[in-house]
Parts: structure tokens; C-alpha cells; sequence
């Protein structure tokens, strides 16, 4: 008997019902829609629905949310939606930072691990135990309890040449502002400036692929690093001369019990990205080892053979290949940071999460407010994913 | 495959609201509109035990002890509670109820009777929260706690300040209104109580805003108390009453008659020293009546409370003492009360101007 391709077999009569194909996709199908329905159903019944609905957003929000940078909110004129986004923001840019640093720190770690310097191996050991076997909310808040306490108060503040100032309310350093410049230049000659970085970047890059290529075809070394970052130091040293210096560095200052201008790392801030920092990027080392290990030895053989040095057998053989490996893994790594950002509740940083729990405290509507924060984790979530995605495969593109 | 995964997602979309909902519940049962009175005092007797939301942060008010003993001026109160409704102060269950923004949430799912917990009645709370209030037992304001040297004497010298507040209360939402008030603009750090107080002891702000009461009891158990100070400005009202569940009168009359009989027990002069005394041989028809006893051999003249019988007054004064006995012994000259809101307005006629006490019992006839 001939079955054609794709179609399912003819159902042989001794098969129970329960075992055949067609019965087994309803029943599971029904199942999924039952649950779905019951769900639905209870959370429809269980609520008072006529309340239900997101206008509480948009009233006064009445309190003032504190951690605040590059934005001054003072929540009286303001909504409480206005608030949460003040809040998003501010565990945004931690989740920001403390990405860029675990991974920086996760690749040295990783690397360290595999080095033949026993000292060195061993260290990284330490470390990879020690910030992966505590639980990250006693690393957040030990962080902080140590910075509270253990800097010193504003009134014997450390003073490093008038430009870093060092206390327990922050890490004050300077910070690039707008600035006149010769010609008494308006504000937005900034964004100039920014936009001619951007074209000189993105002209270094080329050039760089350029003598990549060239050196690929020649045999012949190119330096492609060099020139680029060169270009583009030089580009940026004079476009920032003939736009007549729009920017300057505003150095922080203590005015009474208080930092003024320059930026301010708060002991919160620096406490919630140090321990997801710390915790995540001992995880990062573990992948990277991981990552590299699977590679098999031949490939460091072969990069010894042709004589690449150390840092060129890491750089241009090992981790291009172990990155395939790699990306997939880090990527739950960034979305656990995004997550575990919440813990900011433990040491008074102002995150999505507590002004979201400060709105629900006053309006009530918990339901609404929680719907809020799982979309916005979530869409944070996909934002990573997104980027990381597109990493992966940038790098998987190149068959092996 | 496309389309399934966006109905995994759908789904667990719709499964986390369902938790929510559920974590939810207890709001909507008591914003339910009197579907079912709640018969809180016989609950309490079926278990035998009275459930009462404490603090256990805050020293003199609600505090856990080292050895696990939850002391305090509003641990008195849920002992009073128990002796009146059971007959034995030390049946009482203290739940910790020191997260300001869970503690309507215990009360609403009924994981405890009463909350007893330096909580603030206001209109909203009231209509919003599924809480009704009894009889205020301590009157407070808002006030501001500065460091000796700091050189700040009121909040016209906090601009561009740190002040660290504790959030979900109403002293967030004051300390906005006054500084928009006064012009000035702040900079807050807010958190649980415990956490900001730390904050502001370790340097972290310039200023801790909260009830002038809870700042009093924080400094006062400090090795370094004379190096803070706290400001003579209070810039609010913050009458700290028991909460109970809306729609059990029942409850919320033995609850708030409990409170004002402490009180009026300290008016006429009833101790827990001679309660007893008082008891066997009644001065005269008042004493009898809030104590539940016979005036010169004729009968009990009963208030007409179902649930209780009619010595729970008498019950509660044996456990804790009178009103005053209770602020001597838990917060005592820490937070001096002659002639401050807490002083029974009979006491006035010896205060200066403008001062005095709003402690008032209503009449037990």
C-alpha cells in the first residue's frame, strides 16, 4: 500500500481511539481552550470589572520619585504615568550599564579561567564561586550597607583634584554640558557635533573593512585598528574645534551637604548595577569557558602553527568560533538582569517596580498596575532579545 | 509554529493576570458593597485567639524584641483586646504587619482581626481601603528629624535637600504638598520605614520625615540621640487609630468601647492596681457600669453588647491598666505627653496657652 508524501497513514482499525492522530490534536487543542476559557472566565467573575481601567494613570501622581538623572520630575503637576516612566528609565540605564559591565568583566573572568598562569586560573575560580553561589539580593544590599556605611559622610568628603568627590550620598565626577564655546555658540551645535561623530564612526568602520579586506587579499599587514580609531580621533578633534568647542566638562561641586553640576553615581545605583554586575557576570564566565572548551584543540594548535600570538589566537580564531556558542546563553544572562532589576526595592532605588508599587498604594488598582509592569518587563525582555538576536546571527552567518 | 507560540504567549499572558486576580481577591470581597456582614468577635472566640497586625520595627510603638517578645503602646492594646473578648491577655497572635503597603491587604484578607499598627485614619483610606477606624489612641503630626549641626531649624531651610521618606504612607504625599506649599523643591529617598531611617542614621539624607512620634522612638533608643534632633514644625495630621474590616459594627463598637473605656478608666481614677477594689465595692453607678458589676446589690446594668459580656472593660483595665498606665509604661518620657494631644482634656486647666490634650472618653451609659 502507497501513502502519499505529507498525508497522515489511514488509521488502522485496532488502534484504540484515544491513540489515533486526529483524535489525540482535538482533545489536546480542546484542552488548551478549556484552560484558556476557565481562566479567563475566573478572572472576568473574580473582579469587579465596572472599575477596571487605566484613566488612574493619568491623574496627579502626589509623591516624587528620587534617583532621578537627566530629568527633574517633581510629581506635582505631573501624572503618575509620567512617574512610572521616570521609574522605567531608572531601570533601564541599570539594566544598561550593568550589561555592558558583566559582560566586560564575564569575557576577562572566562578567559582567565583557561589561562596557564595558575594564579591567575585560580583567582578567576574564585571569584566565579564566590559571586555564583550567593544569592544576588545579599550581594545587592551587602553593596550598599558597605557604601552607606563604609564611606565617608559628606562633611569629610574625598576630594580627588576637585574632579571625583567621594561620599556616602554618591560618586560625584564630571560631565559633558553644552556649552557656548567660542562663537557663544547655541545649545543644539551639540547635536551637530553628535551627528558628525556619527558620520565619522560610521566612515571608520568602512575604512577599517576596507584595509581588512586589503590585508586579506595582500598578506600584507594593514593595521585596520589603527587607522580607524586614528581617523576618527582626528575627525573628532577637529570637527570639535571648528564647531568652536560646543561642549565642555562641568566639574561637580559640594554646595552645603549636597553635590551640585557634574554627575552624581548614587550609593543606590551604584549598589543595584555592582551586584547585578558582580552576580551575572560570574555566570558570563562559566558560558565563556564553556563556549571556548567546546572548541576542539585543533583550532589552538593550528592557531599556534601559523604562529599567532596569545591575544591573536583569542581574538581572531577562538572567540570568533565560540561566540556561536556563546551568544545564545549570554542572552538569558541579559534578560535574568533585566529581571533581577527589580531588586532595586531592597535599596531604596526608585525602579519601575517601586513607583509602580507607590501608584497601586494610593489608587488602588492592582490588577491594572501589575498588567503595567509584566508588559513593560516583557517588552524590555523583547528589546534584548531582539539585539541579541541579531547578533547571533551576524556571527552564525559565516558558515564553518 | 508561529502562530502557537503567540498563543503560549497569549496564554501566560492571561495565566499571570489570573494570579494577579487572585493575589487581588481580598480587595474586591471587602469593597463588596455589605454582600454578608463580617462576625469578626465570634471568629476570634471560635479560635481562641485574637490575630492583631502589628508593627515590629518601631521601637516604644511595635518592636520584636532580641528574645522574639513583640513589645510596645499598641501591643497593650491588642493584649486589652484579647483580655476583653477572651478573657486572656496572652492569647493574642501578633502578625507583622511592618510593611506599610501590605498592611491593608492582611487586613482585607482577613489574616488578621484588628490592625493596631501606627496607622493614619484618613478620608480615602477609610473609603477606599476596606478599613473602618476605631477610637484614634495616639495623636501625632507629621514632623522632621535633622542632625544637631546640620543648621536646619524648619523646612524653609531644606531646599534642594535629601529627605528620606518611606513610601506608600501619607507622609510621601504631605512632604510633596508642603514643599510645592513653600516652594521649595527636595530630593526624596523612599523605601520601607526601617530602610530609611538607616539611611538617614548611616548619612545618607539630610533629613527623615515621618509621624513626629515614630521619629522620636527611633532616636530615643540611639546611643547618639543628642546628635539628632527633631524639629518643632509638624506640618500634618496624623491621628493613629485601630483598623478593622468594614461592615462588622459588631467588632468595630468592642474595638473602639475598649479604647475609650481605657481612656475614661484613667479619667475617674481606675488603675490596674485597684480595679479589683473598685470592682467589689463600686464608688458609684459609673464605675459599676464600665465595670460590667452590681451597684450596692442591685443588678448588672448591661450596655448591650451582644458579644462581649458585660466586665470586658473591667477584663481589659486588669490586663494593661488605664490609658495613661499604658503611655507610662511603653513610651514613658521619651515622647513626653503633659499637656501634648495625647493629655486627657481634663488635665488642661495646668497647661499653657494653646497647649493641651484632645484625650476624651465618650460616656459609658
Amino acid at each position: 500500500m502507497t501513502v502519499a508524501a505529507g498525508s497522515a497513514p489511514p488509521p488502522e482499525p485496532d488502534v484504540p481511539l484515544i491513540y489515533r492522530r486526529g483524535v489525540r490534536r482535538l482533545l489536546t487543542q480542546g484542552i488548551y481552550v478549556a484552560i484558556t476559557a476557565v481562566v479567563i472566565g475566573y478572572v472576568y467573575t473574580s473582579l469587579d470589572l465596572r472599575e477596571f481601567g487605566f484613566g488612574f494613570l493619568n491623574e496627579p501622581a502626589a509623591f516624587k520619585v528620587g534617583n532621578q538623572w537627566l530629568t527633574d520630575v517633581d510629581g506635582v503637576t505631573n501624572s503618575r504615568i509620567t512617574m512610572y516612566l521616570v521609574g522605567v528609565w531608572s531601570s533601564l540605564r541599570a539594566v544598561l550599564v550593568a550589561i555592558a559591565l558583566s559582560t566586560v568583566l564575564g569575557v576577562l573572568v572566562g578567559v582567565a579561567r583557561l589561562s596557564s598562569n595558575w594564579l591567575v586560573a585560580q583567582m578567576a575560580m574564585l571569584y566565579v564561586e564566590i559571586f555564583r553561589n550567593t544569592p544576588l539580593l545579599v550581594q545587592v544590599v551587602l553593596v550598599y550597607t558597605i557604601l552607606l556605611i563604609g564611606a565617608p559622610l559628606i562633611e569629610n568628603v574625598v576630594n580627588v583634584g576637585d574632579f571625583f568627590f567621594v561620599s556616602n550620598r554618591g560618586m560625584a565626577m564630571p560631565w559633558p554640558v553644552p556649552d557656548g564655546g567660542f562663537w557663544n555658540t547655541p545649545d543644539w551645535f551639540v547635536g551637530v557635533w553628535v551627528a558628525a561623530l556619527i558620520a565619522m564612526a560610521v566612515a571608520a568602520g568602512r575604512l577599517r573593512a576596507l584595509r581588512q579586506d586589503r590585508e586579506r587579499e595582500t598578506g600584507q599587514p594593514q593595521f585596520a585598528n589603527r587607522w580607524a580609531v586614528g581617523v576618527f580621533a582626528v575627525g573628532a578633534l577637529i570637527s570639535f574645534f571648528v564647531l568652536g568647542a560646543p561642549v565642555s566638562m562641568d566639574r561637580p561641586m559640594i554646595e552645603g551637604t549636597h553635590y551640585i553640576e557634574g554627575m552624581v553615581m548614587e550609593p543606590e545605583f551604584t549598589a543595584l548595577v555592582a551586584g547585578l554586575t558582580l552576580y551575572t557576570s560570574a555566570f558570563i564566565a562559566e558560558i565563556v569557558r564553556g563556549g571556548i572548551q567546546a572548541l576542539p584543540r585543533g583550532q589552538t594548535e593550528a592557531a599556534n602553527a601559523v604562529g599567532l600570538s596569545g591575544y591573536q589566537r583569542l581574538t581572531l580564531v577562538i572567540l570568533p568560533q565560540a561566540l556561536r556558542q556563546i551568544i545564545p546563553s549570554v542572552t538569558n544572562q541579559y534578560l535574568n538582569i533585566n529581571k533581577n532589576s527589580s531588586l532595586a526595592y531592597a535599596v531604596l532605588y526608585d525602579d519601575l517596580f517601586r513607583v509602580a508599587n507607590i501608584v497601586q498604594n494610593k489608587a488602588g488598582h492592582a490588577l491594572e498596575m501589575f498588567f503595567v509592569i509584566i508588559v513593560t518587563y516583557m517588552l524590555i525582555s523583547f528589546a534584548i532579545s531582539l539585539v541579541m538576536n541579531f547578533f547571533n546571527a551576524r556571527v552564525t552567518a559565516q558558515r564553518i | 509554529m508561529k502562530r502557537l507560540r503567540f498563543g503560549l504567549l497569549a496564554a501566560g499572558v492571561v495565566a499571570m493576570l489570573a494570579l494577579v486576580a487572585v493575589a487581588c481577591g481580598g480587595d474586591d470581597d471587602g469593597d463588596g458593597g455589605g454582600e454578608g456582614r463580617g462576625n469578626t468577635v465570634q471568629t476570634i472566640k471560635d479560635r481562641g485567639e485574637l490575630k492583631c497586625g502589628v508593627k515590629q520595627t518601631q521601637p516604644l510603638f511595635g518592636f520584636r524584641e532580641a528574645d522574639g517578645t513583640v513589645v510596645g503602646f499598641d501591643i497593650e492594646f491588642c493584649k486589652a483586646l484579647a483580655a476583653a473578648v477572651l478573657g486572656d491577655h496572652t492569647d493574642v497572635e501578633y502578625v507583622d504587619a511592618s510593611d506599610a503597603s501590605t498592611r491593608f491587604e492582611l487586613l482585607a484578607e482577613e489574616e488578621i482581626d484588628v490592625l493596631i499598627r501606627t496607622t493614619t485614619i484618613t478620608a480615602s483610606r477609610d473609603r477606599e481601603l476596606a478599613v473602618d477606624f476605631a477610637q484614634t489612641t495616639f495623636y501625632t503630626g507629621q514632623g522632621f528629624a535633622v542632625r544637631t549641626d546640620s543648621g536646619i531649624n524648619s523646612t524653609s531651610d531644606m531646599g534642594d535637600a535629601i529627605i528620606c521618606v518611606q513610601t506608600g504612607t501619607t507622609t510621601e504625599q504631605n512632604v510633596a504638598d508642603h514643599f510645592t506649599d513653600i516652594g521649595l523643591t527636595y530630593d526624596p529617598q523612599g523605601g520601607l520605614s526601617q530602610d530609611v531611617a538607616d539611611a538617614f542614621f548611616a548619612g545618607r539624607c539630610d533629613v527623615l520625615t515621618a509621624d513626629a512620634s515614630d521619629l522620636a522612638s527611633r532616636i530615643a533608643v540611639r546611643d547618639d540621640a543628642a546628635d539628632y534632633k527633631i524639629l518643632p514644625q509638624i506640618i500634618s495630621k496624623e491621628p493613629l487609630a485601630p483598623g478593622v474590616r468594614d461592615y462588622d459594627s459588631e467588632w468595630k463598637d468592642v474595638v473602639n468601647w475598649v479604647v475609650h473605656g481605657l481612656i475614661r478608666a484613667e479619667e475617674i481614677g481606675i488603675t490596674r492596681a485597684n480595679v479589683d477594689q473598685m470592682a467589689d465595692n463600686p464608688p458609684n453607678t459609673e464605675v459599676a457600669r464600665l465595670l460590667g458589676v452590681p451597684f450596692q446589690g442591685g443588678d448588672v446594668a448591661a450596655l448591650g453588647f451582644d458579644s462581649v459580656d458585660a466586665q470586658f472593660i473591667y477584663r481589659a483595665i486588669k490586663a494593661v491598666g488605664n490609658y495613661g498606665e499604658i503611655y507610662d509604661r511603653t513610651i514613658g518620657d521619651n515622647i513626653p505627653r503633659a499637656c501634648t494631644l495625647n493629655d486627657l482634656v481634663i488635665n488642661n486647666s495646668g497647661c499653657p496657652d494653646g497647649q493641651g490634650g484632645i484625650q476624651y472618653a465618650l460616656p459609658y451609659r
